[in-house]
């Protein structure tokens, strides 16, 4: 995992070290050690350390995991960190692998922005885009245990029963195809934030996507992470520690996971899904582990709309950089990426 | 001397051969290497500019004549206007191409219910043969 030094995060570090000292009860006994910033994501701020302090029980020692929120990060008109803390807080009492969520502050007078502290759960996330990150999940697609793992933590996650975990807060799809009508609406809306001309092709996406949205409530609505692949969970021991990157989730259709999970966005010069699992194994366990039917005609749908999702992303990517918002070069270069998803989108409706 | 896209080429090299290697911190060497990419891609962008111009705006001077003659008085007026700004592409240069190209389909879709069924996807597919053509050249750099 790449990261970058935390000399100019100074400053940061002892105002995290005090916040942290005051909520634990630790007093000026608190130390942080191995502070990281992690250099990977366009979203929200992440530094991982750990705190050793002493009290009357004695010495103790915990990892933590801090989420800031800079206000300028990818997906911020669709992301909360606030949303965030109340879904792995509901997720504390589940199977699925997640970070316990220990506080949530609003007040950007204690960290200069809103911000989530969570457990650091062991394990590495390589991503699948470079070739260390290809050649780690070819390993362990070699050794068979991480597509298995993989798969299950999605079982666990489209099984869970969110009303008893308290997520039906992020808004339950009313009957028919609301819920499809509801993402295309919300990706929408962050195009039309992004001030960039639309390009006629994603506004031919977005308009197949309105009149041919599919009714999806004869399956149970789940838990749906919304951007579920190799990337973006936490990985230990050739399993799944923890899912992240819980910037997009809803209460919909699991089968809206399970196409991002079979998408070729998430590939790369490799037939198995999300570089990692085999399309034949990951459909027959998920469907012996939940009990759903995939249907792949309603994936198809998805696949368009991932398609607009993407150029969605990429065009507010750009315009973070474009209109001064956002320094971070890689934003600028996302400017070229839509004609690609744009590609994808055009050749699933057929040109 | 060197033509822009030529020179642009040629800072993206250096900054991706000779200055983003030789930077220490991590994230000052990816924005080195990002501001190669970036300067590679405006690079081809700018040395197509001008034929996939004329191209893109000939292929929407056809789309614009052949849909005009498939309209008729009782079609949607903003729908017709879209269409002939397009058609428009190639003797008007300050036609913008994509935008307009981009009100043509949001007119197409919003006239669908009158248009017909059968009618909206031959408009529709016609339009789209111009929008793959586009798409097309732009992946010449873009991709």
């Amino acid at each position: 995992m790449s990261t970058t030094s935390t000399a100019a995060e100074g400053d940061l570090e002892g105002r995290i070290r005090d916040y942290l000292a005051g909520k634990l009860g630790a007093g000026s006994s608190l130390a942080l050690r191995d502070v990281q910033r992690i250099a990977v994501g366009w979203s929200h701020e992440t530094w991982l350390f750990d705190a050793t302090w002493t009290d009357g029980a004695g010495t103790h020692t915990e990892g933590y995991c801090l989420r800031r929120d800079p206000g300028n990060a990818l997906l911020r008109e669709l992301s909360d960190l606030g949303v965030q803390y109340k879904v792995l807080l509901g997720l504390a009492g589940t199977d699925v692998p997640a970070p316990r969520a220990y506080f949530f502050e609003d007040d950007p007078a204690i960290l200069g922005a809103p911000f989530l502290v969570m457990e650091k759960v062991p394990g590495v996330c390589p991503s699948p885009w470079g070739r260390q990150g290809r050649q780690f999940y070819a390993e362990a697609a070699a050794r068979g245990v991480l597509p298995l793992s993989f798969t299950d933590a999605l079982i666990a996650l489209h099984t869970c029963d969110w009303r008893s975990a308290g997520l039906d807060f992020l808004g339950v799809p009313g009957a028919g195809n609301d819920f499809c009508r509801r993402e295309v609406a919300t990706w929408k809306s962050l195009i039309e934030q992004a001030e960039f001309d639309v390009d006629p092709i994603l506004t031919d996406t977005i308009g197949w996507l309105e009149a041919n949205a599919p009714a999806t409530d004869a399956r149970p609505w789940a838990l749906v992470h919304g951007a579920y692949r190799t990337g973006n969970v936490l990985v230990h021991n050739d399993r799944v520690s923890a899912i992240l990157d819980w910037e997009t989730p809803v209460i919909g259709d699991p089968l809206y996971d399970v196409a991002y999970v079979l998408s070729e966005l998430n590939r790369e010069g490799t037939e198995l899904l999300s570089n990692l699992v085999d399309r034949d194994t990951f459909i027959s366990r998920y469907e012996a582990g939940t009990g759903i039917e995939i249907d792949l005609s309603v994936c198809d749908y998805y696949h368009v709309l991932y398609a607009m999702r993407s150029a969605a992303f990429w065009m507010s990517a750009s315009g973070l950089f474009s209109t001064g918002r956002n320094p971070d070069l890689r934003l600028a270069r996302t400017a070229w990426s839509v004609p690609v998803v744009l590609n994808q989108a055009a050749r699933r409706l057929g040109y | 001397m060197l033509s822009e896209d030529e020179l642009l080429g040629r800072m993206a090299q250096i900054l991706r051969r000779d200055i983003g290697p030789s930077v220490e911190d991590g994230f000052a060497k990816t924005q080195a290497f990002m501001a190669g990419v970036i300067l590679e891609k405006l690079s081809g962008q700018l040395r197509h500019a001008a034929v996939h111009d004329r191209d893109d705006r000939a292929d929407a001077a056809r789309l614009g004549t052949e849909l005009g003659g498939a309209l008729g008085p009782d079609d949607g007026e903003a729908l017709r206007a879209a269409v002939a700004t397009v058609a428009r592409a190639v003797e008007d240069p300050d036609v913008a191409v994509g935008p307009a190209l981009n009100e043509l389909v949001r007119q197409l879709y919003a006239e669908r219910d009158r248009l017909g069924g059968e009618r909206f996807t031959a408009l529709l597919q016609r339009t789209r043969r111009t929008l793959r053509a586009r798409l097309d050249r732009q992946l010449e750099y873009s991709a």
